[in-house]
């Protein structure tokens, strides 16, 4: 299987993923930057915080910028559009 | 030679040379499965070094750490407590060594020993602590308290202050996506406590740690020591 690495960018830091994780294709790699972009909405939310600013960098094994998912993207679309986001 | 585990350790010479004739030294490789869900137990260990996890399963290949078991402890509870098995899985994630004894053996001498028994009785009970205590992190702290305290338990249960644990693992432990474990490790980096590379987490300021990981970490380690002895 394929390795794909999920950097965190945006805000004031940029957030290296270092190992990567083995994932059959880059919408596996897709699914787990969305997931996780949920949990760290729901730690955010619990310390007030806005992640909204930044976004997963999914890199190829050989390094190379193969996806990118905004932490918005984990947000349900009603409560974008109600933001007006 | 002196035991490294803590419970052998704490053994009365003469309890200890009761079991040393049937204890058998062998190496504990990251991955072994020591005890798998709904079988018989056939044999106990009692790691010297390394760690063990104690999974609750959710299905048949995922689930979440509920208990962890290196140096202070022995793996195969069950035999101590009049069962043979358990929906648990438990499987080494640091490499160590430690030695094994025979299951129905050391039933017999549990039976025959009965210093001996109480010792162990009194680990499941510090166990049973720990297990709690992960219960109350899981409920009321955050993914960096937790990850804090679990370095801690990690760094209690070796010599040394690296840590050698993947993200990856970590994820496993903690019950989070890696991605949770990138940023929480990279939290405590940001504050001095730790330093992550590749693989391998080194503990740099242990009190400031054990601050931080606030009410999850002490009060079980305390009872350790006080029903068993050193764990450090």
């Amino acid at each position: 299987m394929p390795r794909f690495f999920l950097h965190i960018d945006g805000g004031t830091q940029r957030i290296e993923d270092e190992e990567g994780s083995e994932l059959p294709d880059l919408a596996a790699a897709n699914e787990e930057a969305l997931g996780a972009a949920r949990q760290l909405w729901a730690a955010a939310i619990l310390r007030q915080q806005d992640i909204g600013s930044r976004r997963f960098v999914i890199a190829s094994g050989d390094g190379n910028v193969v996806g990118m998912i905004e932490m918005n993207d984990a947000l349900p679309r009603t409560l974008l559009d109600r933001l007006k986001i | 030679m002196a035991f490294n585990n803590r419970l052998l350790r704490a053994l009365s010479p003469a309890d200890q040379e009761i079991l040393r004739p049937h204890l058998q030294f062998l190496e504990l490789e990251r991955g072994t499965v020591l005890v798998s869900p709904n079988e018989p137990i056939t044999r106990v260990w009692f790691p010297e070094s390394g760690l063990s996890s104690i999974i609750a399963m959710a299905d048949s290949d995922q689930g979440i750490e509920v208990g962890l078991a290196g140096r202070d402890g022995l793996v195969g509870m069950p035999l101590v407590l009049d069962a043979d098995r358990t929906p648990h899985r438990i499987f080494m994630q640091v490499t160590g060594v430690g030695y094994t004894i025979h299951g129905d053996l050391f039933r017999q001498l549990l039976d025959d020993h009965t210093s001996i028994r109480k010792l162990l009785l009194r680990y499941v009970q510090a166990y049973a602590t720990q297990t709690t205590y992960t219960a109350l992190a899981n409920a009321m702290h955050t993914v960096e308290e937790r990850l804090a305290r679990w370095l801690l338990m990690s760094h209690d249960r070796q010599d040394d202050d690296e840590i050698p644990l993947t993200h990856d693992f970590l994820a496993l432990m903690l019950g989070v996506r890696r991605p949770s474990v990138t940023i929480a490790l990279h939290s405590l980096e940001g504050l001095g406590f730790i330093k992550a590379t590749r693989g391998l987490i080194v503990v740099r300021k242990r009190e400031e740690l054990e601050e931080f990981a606030g009410a999850g970490y002490g009060v079980p380690e305390a009872e350790y020591e006080r029903l068993i002895g050193q764990l450090g």
